[in-house]
């Protein structure tokens, strides 16, 4: 693999099935994918905080595609098809009213930005993107 | 060779002369009563271990352990009274059982003492850089490599978070509800942080202050860890288990 500071951002693609039993092999890739960009350790870990939070809420589904774009200062990561609704619940409401920790408010806090795309009928896919801070 | 059984000393004797009598005199009857008399002592310092997931009465068995042993290493002439004696040993035999039963699947011995020096090496790269470190520094701080790493901080999260006195690192012998327990300015309630109270609902204190911190106030894991004196990877583990203990509560 080359450098990741070329113009064009690198893929790095995972099909895993969903279950919390299979978010360590989500970690681990994570992990790689934040040591290749010199991700910091806490952002590593707000990054799998945001996609177990995310694969949690998404409900019972055989299994998901996640796919990291690493650039030079920054990571995107692309998770789905998820079902929508349970995630057009959880993202696309009212901002979080006071009393809530649901995922809305999670992500807010450990993602630079976040965003919803539509898939196939029915279907969503997320989008998180976490910067690379100063090195 | 004959020996004389002691006569058994009148009720309520001083916890000293029950110490003679056993330790002098082999009198196991002594030690009984000293471990009945105790027994107290060592259910109030197991009550501070529950809701971890072992139950109290286990809990207050290993801590009986840990009181038989102090009678029986106890020496008379140090002149310590026995619950000073015993109280150390008590918490410790308490703290060795969760720290054994901590590791909810087996990890390789090497692994786990990688994350245990994580914990420590994290601390000083933040200090030392300003900022949290890569995975390649750490790998560099503890001469691994950075998949060793990776698989390092997997490790721990197989540690089970009942485990919370047996803290990583240097923190070994650091009990969280002594240093979470205690008052902070940085703890002062403002109606900002009360406003996620519905939802934190049934959390224990110290993990609703902590995603207060986090989800309320925007402080990073480290700025939390230095307000709490936990160190941030024992942070980010309370935060993950609270919000899980959230969800399932909300699911149940």
């Amino acid at each position: 693999m080359t450098e990741p500071h070329s113009p064009q951002p690198e893929l790095v693609e995972l099909e895993t099935p969903v279950g919390s039993e299979w978010d360590p092999v989500v970690r681990l890739v994570l992990g790689g994918v934040a040591d290749r960009l010199g991700l910091g350790f806490e952002e590593l870990d707000d990054l799998q905080l945001a996609v177990e939070r995310l694969l949690a809420e998404a409900g019972a589904q055989d299994s998901v595609r996640i796919a990291f774009e690493l650039s030079s200062d920054h990571v995107r990561t692309h998770i789905g098809p998820l079902q929508e609704a349970p995630i057009a619940e959880a993202l696309q409401g009212p901002p979080s009213a006071p009393g809530e920790l649901g995922l809305r408010r999670v992500l807010e806090t450990v993602v630079d930005a976040y965003g919803v795309e539509e898939a196939a009928a029915g279907e969503l896919v997320v989008r998180l993107e976490k910067r690379v801070g100063p090195r | 060779m004959t020996t004389s059984a002691p006569a058994p000393g009148p009720p309520g004797a001083p916890d000293r002369e029950l110490l003679r009598r056993y330790h002098e005199h082999g009198d196991v009857s002594a030690r009984e009563e000293l471990v009945e008399r105790h027994l107290p002592l060592v259910r109030s310092l197991a009550r501070r271990y529950a809701g971890r997931g072992e139950s109290i009465e286990d809990i207050e068995q290993v801590g009986a352990i840990g009181l038989i042993k102090a009678i029986d290493r106890y020496e008379i002439d140090r002149g310590v009274a026995l619950t000073t004696y015993a109280t150390p040993n008590v918490v410790g035999e308490i703290k060795r059982h969760f720290r054994d039963r901590g590791w909810t699947i087996r990890i390789p011995r090497a692994l786990q003492e990688l994350n245990v020096k994580m914990s420590g090496a994290v601390e000083r790269l933040t200090v030392r850089l300003g900022r949290s470190p890569t995975i390649a520094e750490l790998a560099r701080e503890l001469d691994a490599t950075p998949e060793q790493v990776l698989e390092a901080v997997e490790a721990g999260s197989a540690y089970s978070p009942v485990s919370l006195s047996a803290s990583p690192g240097n923190e070994e012998d650091l009990d969280l509800m002594e240093v979470i327990g205690t008052e902070d300015a940085g703890f002062e309630r403002s109606e900002e942080r009360a406003s996620l109270e519905p939802a934190l609902g049934e959390l224990p204190e110290r993990e609703r202050e902590i995603l207060r911190m986090r989800f309320e106030e925007g402080l990073t894991q480290t700025q939390i860890a230095e307000r709490v004196g936990l160190s941030q990877m024992h942070v980010s583990r309370l935060i993950r288990r609270s919000l899980e203990s959230m969800r399932d509560s909300m699911a149940d």
